[in-house]
């Protein structure tokens, strides 16, 4: 008998003699039994059209499935947007400006990059940006502060009213609500003021009170009086005397039947309060009393 | 059953054709194998597509052995085979000519058989009924498994042996 022969019968390989022998064999009956029952097998059922159909509707996803998720695309777009924060982040952080701020009745001194020195009076405000230094040496000023200006490229302070500019100098810069004062104790100071520059020598002063530029008296001192604890003014109207003893003093003024723009010329201390309010009463022939945090100044003939 | 198509896979028509000629084969294919309808859907599905997004690749006489490749290695080694559970066509039954007791003595037989098919080796259950079911000749089964027609042989008269050892007890 052949080699696989079962293989071979179901093949109807065998030959005569061969198909002869194995229908002789006791297994014959039983293999043909098993082929007779085999094929009526089936396998399930399977919808080749439905298959099809599901297929072509894969096909259909996957070829929009390519143009939605491009996942390079996807990858730079993440990137581009962690790229803006990054680099948003780095400059916004780098270009935060220094901020330094005084409140009432406090002064602080600031060393600047190029070790410039500047004495913060009372309720004022100074930013410089640490990264631009090297390039310009550029302050913003609110309020007042006392320049010891290193030698070196121009220094500028900007303020709201007016730009001071130098080179190496002792000044300084008075910007309040309606006053604007810049004082030069050595070198030479340029003030811009509604675009007019004006060159200040040492021992003069630029002072523009409501708009209007005042003659300049010269500072019998070697730097402001406030350095030395003092409030000096010249010929300054009463409401800016009044609102820098607010701010020296921490407390809040009032007024009651006196004229405000009367010119003060006279100097309070920053230290002692009661000092400093006869100071400016005694002068100006007013009154002042307390009323629980607020001073109240009146006129001579009312109580 | 030779699939004669000229042209390109990648046309619809032409790959309708192949599909319509094989599909059912593929699936009965893993079924044998994995005994999991399931599975064997899949199979046909991811052949197809695969056959598909490669059509400008595989030239249509090739088609048909690159399904069955494809559909081979999906599960190559991957899934444990299931029970193979096949049914038997309902003509005979119509005919009752039969004593009842000869009828319950064929679905005895029936039944024995199905186990006996379910405990062969994966390999030559799969060939038997390739050839029994789907009328797969040796050499197409061969193609199919990638061995020679020889083998394919061997695998046929041992299944067959083994059913009769099963069945009878041996």
């Amino acid at each position: 008998m052949q080699e696989n022969h079962l293989a071979k019968w179901l093949n109807n390989n065998l030959t005569e003699a061969e198909l002869a022998e194995f229908k002789k064999s006791d297994e014959y009956a039983s293999y043909e039994r098993i082929i007779a029952a085999s094929d009526q097998l089936k396998a399930p059922d399977f919808n080749a059209d439905e298959a099809l159909t599901a297929i072509k509707n894969q096909r259909t996803l996957q070829d929009t499935k390519v143009v939605q998720l491009h996942p390079f695309k996807k990858f730079i777009r993440i990137a581009a947007a962690a790229a803006v924060i990054i680099f948003g982040s780095y400059f916004y952080l780098n270009n935060l400006d220094e901020n330094i701020v005084t409140e009432y009745a406090e002064s602080k001194e600031v060393i600047l990059p190029d070790n410039s020195k500047v004495r913060l009076n009372a309720d004022s405000k100074l930013s410089y940006s640490e990264r631009k230094w090297s390039k310009e040496r550029n302050v913003e000023l609110k309020g007042e502060a006392f320049f010891k200006v290193a030698k070196g490229k121009r220094f500028t302070v900007a303020t709201d009213a007016g730009k001071v500019a130098v080179l190496g100098t002792q000044f300084n810069v008075e910007n309040r609500k309606g006053f604007f004062e810049v004082t030069c104790f050595e070198g030479l100071v340029s003030v811009t003021f509604n675009g007019k520059e004006t060159k200040l020598p040492a021992g003069t002063s630029f002072i523009v009170i409501d708009g209007k530029i005042t003659e300049a008296p010269a500072p019998q001192t070697q730097q402001p009086s406030w350095l030395n604890n003092e409030s000096t003014f010249k010929s300054v109207p009463l409401k800016y005397v009044l609102a820098e003893l607010e701010r020296q003093h921490n407390i809040t003024v009032e007024t009651q039947d006196i004229d405000t723009e009367q010119l003060f010329t006279g100097t309070f201390s920053n230290t002692d309060r009661d000092i400093a309010l006869k100071s400016i009463s005694a002068p100006s022939q007013i009154k002042f009393k307390f009323e629980g945090s607020k001073v109240l100044f009146y006129g001579d003939k009312n109580p | 059953m030779e699939t004669k198509n000229t042209g390109n896979v990648c046309e619809e028509q032409v790959f309708d054709t192949i599909f319509k000629a094989n599909s059912k084969t593929v699936f009965n294919y893993i079924y044998y194998k994995f005994g999991n309808e399931e599975k064997a859907h899949d199979a046909v599905q991811e052949a197809f597509v695969k056959l598909w997004e490669n059509c400008a690749k595989v030239s249509p006489p090739k088609a048909k052995s690159y399904v069955y490749t494809v559909a081979n290695n999906l599960y190559l080694n991957v899934i444990k085979a299931e029970k193979v559970r096949l049914k038997y066509a309902d003509k005979t039954l119509k005919v009752t000519h039969e004593s009842p007791d000869f009828i319950m003595e064929e679905e005895e037989f029936k039944q024995k058989l199905n186990r006996a098919l379910d405990s062969l080796p994966e390999n030559q259950r799969t060939t038997f009924l390739l050839n029994r079911i789907d009328g797969k000749k040796y050499a197409e089964i061969a193609e199919m498994e990638e061995v020679s027609v020889k083998a394919i042989e061997k695998r046929m008269h041992l299944a067959l042996k083994s059913l009769r050892e099963k069945i009878e007890g041996i």
